[in-house]
């Protein structure tokens, strides 16, 4: 997840307002906003302190990068269909899955 | 039985103007995650007049309790009162496999998941209110079962991809 979604993410978590998080961290509520709209990238410093202020913290790992970035090419084909077949080729995906299991159990 | 077809349990939910939120893995799906789904996930508004129409549409779906020992499921008795009885039911009907969630794991149930739900239309004269992926997430993350958990990079990864793509080009903080 990236920067906004997390700020976001632990605030929920913690049940307060911008502008309780505003008042708990000293960052003024509008500049919260506009970090969890994207509209500024905050630093990872300063992000770490608005997530501590909210009874939290960030834990990384260091992992390596998938250099074949499949996932990325799956998730954009994806993204570029409309929500409607994107569920319609999940469910038949399911469905084949599904399918492939009850052939394998019976032949067990 | 019919070939199973979850937009059909979708589609009885809405004739019986239920007040739903969609979650779980299709919502997942409906958002851009490529995960495979073979069933249907909802969070239901939990008062009693919709409890009533949400009865009435298991009833229509011939609803009954998933239990792996018996395929076609056993028979109990569908309406309001039984229905707000538990927080979760695991069902089979004509149409598929149905997991009602009234409270998902990490939310406040409908209200709350209701925020950040969109509306999306499956299909010609259905359209759905879905879970945000970011709820979707934050559900995952809360239930922790090793099938939610293993699933979450990939989640993750898709809305920063969405995210990206959503995104006029910020200002850096210094």
């Amino acid at each position: 997840m990236l920067s906004g979604d997390i700020l976001v993410e632990a605030r929920r978590r913690a049940a307060i307002s911008q502008a309780e998080l505003g008042r708990r961290s000293g960052v003024a509520p509008s500049l919260i906003g506009r970090y969890e709209r994207y509209e500024v990238i905050p630093s990872f410093e300063r992000l770490r302190e608005l997530v501590r202020a909210c009874g939290l913290d960030l834990s990384f790992r260091l992992v390596s990068v998938d250099a074949s970035d499949h996932d990325r090419v799956l998730i954009e084909r994806e993204l570029g269909r409309s929500p409607a077949e994107r569920l319609r080729r999940g469910l038949a995906a399911g469905r084949r899955f599904r399918s492939l299991a009850e052939h394998a159990g019976g032949r067990g | 039985m019919a070939e199973a077809d979850p937009l059909e349990i979708l589609r009885a939910l809405e004739r019986q103007d239920v007040s739903y939120i969609l979650i779980g893995a299709a919502a997942a799906r409906i958002a851009g995650v490529p995960v495979v789904t073979e069933d249907v996930d909802v969070t239901p508004a939990s008062n009693r007049e919709n409890l009533e129409r949400l009865a009435a549409a298991l009833r229509e779906l011939g609803a009954r309790l998933r239990t792996s020992t018996d395929p076609e499921g056993v028979s109990f008795p569908v309406d309001a009162e039984m229905l707000a009885s538990a927080d979760m039911w695991t069902l089979t009907t004509s149409a598929g496999d149905l997991d009602i969630h009234f409270t998902p794991a990490g939310t406040r149930g409908y209200d709350d998941l209701r925020r950040e739900a969109s509306r999306e239309r499956l299909a010609r004269g259905l359209t759905v209110a879905v879970a945000s992926l970011r709820d979707v997430i934050r559900s995952k993350e809360a239930a922790g079962r090793d099938k939610d958990i293993a699933q979450l990079p990939l989640l993750r990864r898709t809305l920063e991809q969405i995210r990206e793509h959503e995104r006029k080009p910020p200002e850096l903080e210094r």
